[in-house]
Formats: C-alpha cells, sequence, structure tokens
C-alpha cells in the first residue's frame, strides 16, 4: 500500500510541475504574439511563481481525477494484463481531460486553465495525466526490463 | 506619565477617533423598493420616480412610493444567461424633451453573442412603453460564453456617448488587437454614427476610444474635472480604477496586477511602457460594479466587497476615505446619484432592493 501511495503522490506532483512549467509556456506565448518582451529571468520568475501558485491548484485537480482514472484503469488492467501500462497512460490522459470539460462546464468561466483555450493546449496539458499514468505504473509495477535498468554512474 | 508622552498618547487617541469615525461614517438607509431579481443600473425620471433594469431583460418603472410596473420594451435578441441579459439604461442627456434613453443588453445567442445598445423613447406618462426602438452599436465579433459583457456606458460633453465592453473572458489577446471591439470602449454620436474626432481612424475600429480592458463595470463622465473615470474587473486581484483618455492602452492582458483564478500569471508585468498604469488597485478583488460622482467623491459600490467605498480627488488620483452599507452584508450592483444630487444603490440578489443612502 505504502508503494501504491508513493507512486501516486509521485506521478500526481510530476504531471503537476510539468503541467505548471507547460501553461507558463502557452502564456507567454500569447504574450509574446503581441509583441510583449519576455527576456529569460522573467520567463524563469514567472515559472517560479506558477509552479508555486497554479502547481498546487492542479495539483489539486489531479488527485481526484487520477483516483477514479487509476482505479478504471486498475480495473482493466486485472482482464487484460498485458496492456497495463497503456491502459494508466491513456486513463490518466483521457481522464484529466474529461475532468477539464467537467470542470469547465461548472466553473462560471468559459475556461478555467487559460492554456486549455486553444486545441494544442488541452491535448498537451490533458497529456499530462498520460504522463501521471506513466509515472504512477512505472513505479508500481515496473517491468523486468526496468527493474534491470542500470542507474547512470 | 511624562508630558510629551501624554501628549503623544492624546493627540494619538484625538486621530484613532477619527478614523474610526471615518471608517464607521454613519449611513440612514431606506429601502425604496424591493423584490427586484439582479436589477443592474437606474436613472431618475424628471417626472419622479426611476426606471430599472432587470439582468433578465424587464425594464421596471418605479414610483416614488415603490410601487413597480413592467416598461414595454421589446428585444427580440436579448440574450439572458449566467452573466449576460439587459444591463445599462441612460437617459439621454436632453430627456425633458425628447423621452430618449439607451439600453445595452447581450444580444444574440449561446454560440454567438456580444453587446448591444439600442436607443429608444419612453412615452410620456405610466403605464410607460419603450417604443422606436432602434439598434445604434453592436459589438463585434459575436463569440460564445455568458462572460465579460462590460456595457456601462456615460455621454461625454459632447453628447457622444461611451460604451464600455469586455473581453469575453476567453478573448483576453483580442483586448490588444485594434480589428474588433472585445475588451474596448467605444465612442458613437446616438445615432450610432461613428465621430470624426475618434482617435484611430481605420474602418476596422474607427469607433474605438481606448483598448486593453478587461471588463468594464464602472464608466462615469466628470463634468467638473473634464474627465471622464472607469473602473474594471481584474482576475484574482487587480482590479482597477482609471482614468480614460483617447487612445489609451489599459493593459489588458499584458500588464496586470491580478492573476488568473488558477494562481497562473497572466503576464509578468505590473506595468509596461504605452500602457496606462491604474490610479487605484483593489488586490484582492472587491469586483467594483458601479461608480458615481457625488459632490466631487467617486462612489464604487462592490459586488465581492459587498460596500460602498468613497473616493476623495486630489493631484489627479483618488484615496479611499470612508466605506460604507458593509452592514448590509449584501452584493452591490450599481451606485447612482440623481439629478437631485441623492445617492441610490442597487443590491445584486434574486430579491434585490433599490435603496436611497444619505451618507454624512
Amino acid at each position: 500500500m505504502l508503494r501504491v501511495l508513493l507512486a501516486f503522490i509521485i506521478a500526481v506532483v510530476g504531471a503537476a510541475l510539468v503541467g505548471s512549467v507547460m501553461q507558463t509556456q502557452f502564456n507567454l506565448a500569447e504574450l509574446t504574439a503581441l509583441s510583449v518582451s519576455v527576456d529569460m529571468p522573467t520567463r524563469m520568475n514567472t515559472i517560479v511563481h506558477d509552479l508555486l501558485h497554479f502547481g498546487p491548484v492542479f495539483a489539486a485537480m489531479l488527485v481526484p481525477t487520477l483516483i477514479i482514472a487509476f482505479v478504471i484503469a486498475w480495473l482493466l488492467a486485472k482482464r487484460f494484463v498485458r496492456l497495463e501500462r497503456w491502459w494508466f497512460i491513456v486513463g490518466g490522459g483521457f481522464g484529466l481531460a474529461t475532468a477539464f470539460l467537467i470542470i469547465d462546464s461548472l466553473a462560471p468561466m468559459p475556461t478555467l486553465i487559460a492554456a486549455n483555450r486553444t486545441t494544442l493546449g488541452f491535448v498537451l496539458m490533458s497529456a499530462t495525466g498520460a504522463f501521471a499514468g506513466w509515472i504512477f505504473d512505472r513505479l508500481w509495477h515496473p517491468q523486468a526490463r526496468e527493474l534491470n535498468e542500470e542507474l547512470p554512474k | 506619565m511624562s508630558r510629551p508622552l501624554g501628549i503623544i498618547i492624546a493627540v494619538s487617541l484625538v486621530f484613532l477617533v477619527g478614523i474610526l469615525q471615518g471608517a464607521m461614517a454613519s449611513t440612514k438607509t431606506t429601502v425604496i423598493a424591493e423584490k427586484l431579481a439582479f436589477p443592474w443600473s437606474m436613472a431618475a425620471l424628471p417626472e419622479g420616480g426611476f426606471v430599472v433594469t432587470l439582468r433578465g431583460g424587464q425594464l421596471i418603472y418605479v414610483a416614488p412610493n415603490g410601487s413597480k410596473q413592467p416598461i414595454e420594451l421589446s428585444l427580440p435578441d436579448l440574450y439572458a444567461t449566467a452573466q449576460a441579459g439587459l444591463f445599462e439604461v441612460l437617459l439621454a442627456p436632453d430627456f425633458a424633451s425628447t423621452r430618449e434613453l439607451v439600453l445595452s443588453y447581450a444580444c444574440g445567442s449561446e454560440a454567438a453573442n456580444n453587446t448591444c445598445v439600442v436607443k429608444g423613447n419612453l412615452s410620456a406618462q405610466a403605464p410607460y412603453s419603450v417604443i422606436n426602438t432602434q439598434n445604434i452599436f453592436t459589438a463585434l465579433p459575436k463569440k460564445a460564453g455568458a462572460a465579460h459583457f462590460g456595457a456601462r456606458m456615460a455621454w461625454l460633453a459632447d453628447d457622444t456617448l461611451l460604451i464600455a465592453l469586455g473581453d469575453g473572458f476567453v478573448h483576453r489577446e483580442q483586448a490588444q488587437q485594434l480589428d474588433n471591439h472585445l475588451g474596448k470602449i467605444v465612442r458613437i454620436h446616438r445615432d450610432g454614427s461613428t465621430p470624426d474626432d475618434n482617435p484611430y481612424k481605420h474602418s476596422q475600429a474607427s469607433q474605438i476610444f481606448s483598448y486593453g480592458h478587461r471588463n468594464v463595470q464602472g464608466l462615469i463622465y466628470d463634468e467638473q474635472r473634464d474627465a471622464i473615470w472607469q473602473h474594471e474587473h481584474g482576475p484574482k486581484g487587480g482590479d482597477e480604477l482609471n482614468k480614460i483618455v483617447a487612445g489609451g492602452n489599459y493593459g489588458w492582458p499584458i500588464a496586470t496586477y491580478g492573476i488568473d483564478y488558477t494562481g497562473a500569471k497572466v503576464s509578468p508585468f505590473n506595468q509596461l511602457p504605452g500602457v496606462k498604469a491604474p490610479l487605484y488597485t483593489w488586490t484582492p478583488s472587491l469586483a467594483p460594479a458601479g461608480l458615481a460622482l457625488y459632490n466631487g467623491d467617486l462612489l464604487v459600490s462592490h459586488l465581492v466587497g459587498r460596500r460602498l467605498q468613497r473616493f476623495r480627488y486630489s493631484h489627479d488620483s483618488w484615496t479611499l476615505t470612508d466605506e460604507y452599507l458593509s452592514e448590509l452584508g449584501q452584493r452591490i450592483r450599481a451606485v447612482y446619484t440623481s439629478p437631485d444630487n441623492e445617492v441610490y444603490v442597487l443590491t445584486d440578489s434574486a430579491e434585490g432592493q433599490l435603496i436611497k443612502v444619505e451618507l454624512p
């Protein structure tokens, strides 16, 4: 159980980090498209700000979403064992995409996360759920070859 | 106790009492009318009583004794849901002779809507009706969603009309583009034509007066100072009080003191060259929703802040001096000063009230 919990926490944190940094790039890209110059220190400061402020909010979205998605993936994996890794990857991605759609239909604003306003942004932000699925299953049920991987020296 | 210490304490007490009196400035309130479903704006009629808009799409006459009568009004393309609906009513400067008024509202459908303005004539006596309604402005492009319509309006000294608009929430970058009406304040003649002296001449934006706005919810022309004061909602923090000038860029979304509801930065910049800085910002947001002048001071009503604030003018800026009506615990949609210098507010709920406020 501890292994499951640790794998889940790492999966959520990993997806929150990647998703946060990614949505920052989408927001800054909209500004640079308006001819606003964003230098590297400003970009880094914005990334850090968003990691600290957007990251926890995104993690709070990921937790319930991934619990549901991973339970479904686990049930499917029991039936189709060889596809287990893919069930978690696809489950995480589709689960997060579904969560975005549900949140946007319930929230007063049309799109809660600005990066999700474009199709590319929506797909990539949803893909962080798939990334979480990969991390989770990689840590929970590492494949034989993964266990034999040597640590980099 | 040493003498200097005593003097310091005495002076501090006097100062403290002054602050407390200011902070707790007593107001007398009289409920004129109640059970108004989400009232949005109001105007006093010269013959007595008020016209009040309800966001759901109804125009109401409130008699001086508080009785209510619906005013017949036809807006076939009205779109009323969430933030969308009937917004501002503004009497023409020569209303007493022409009976003309203008109304702003959300027009279109869920898939394609924006802010429209019609002018019409109010019949001479009760039961009132608005006749000869004629569209004089449609904000373009039509977009999906029911958020951020702006819709406050003001007459300038030359009888041209300013119409404040919103960015539609998901189209925030369009507030910086001069080929559309999202996130702009536009200036038109009462017949809908475009004044020759607007700041931008190209045909796509000839009506634009200022840009870079998010969701303007307060707009007033100050005749005494020949100035236009405006406030707009920021996202999470960064509500702004601005002085509007022709051609001004007010920064949204490239410069803002607010952050997104998710905690992400909308922009790393509070200010940028070429962007007009706000005169005052509210962080955390109080959601200012109404603006009026009273004895040379600005009154700002707040939705989330559930209070009325008073600002005093000095050196081309405004200083917060007093707060009122927090004891009501109500979201306050609008504040209005009548031609006879009486102050009224509209509370924002399914059972909203029109309240007369006597300020100290």
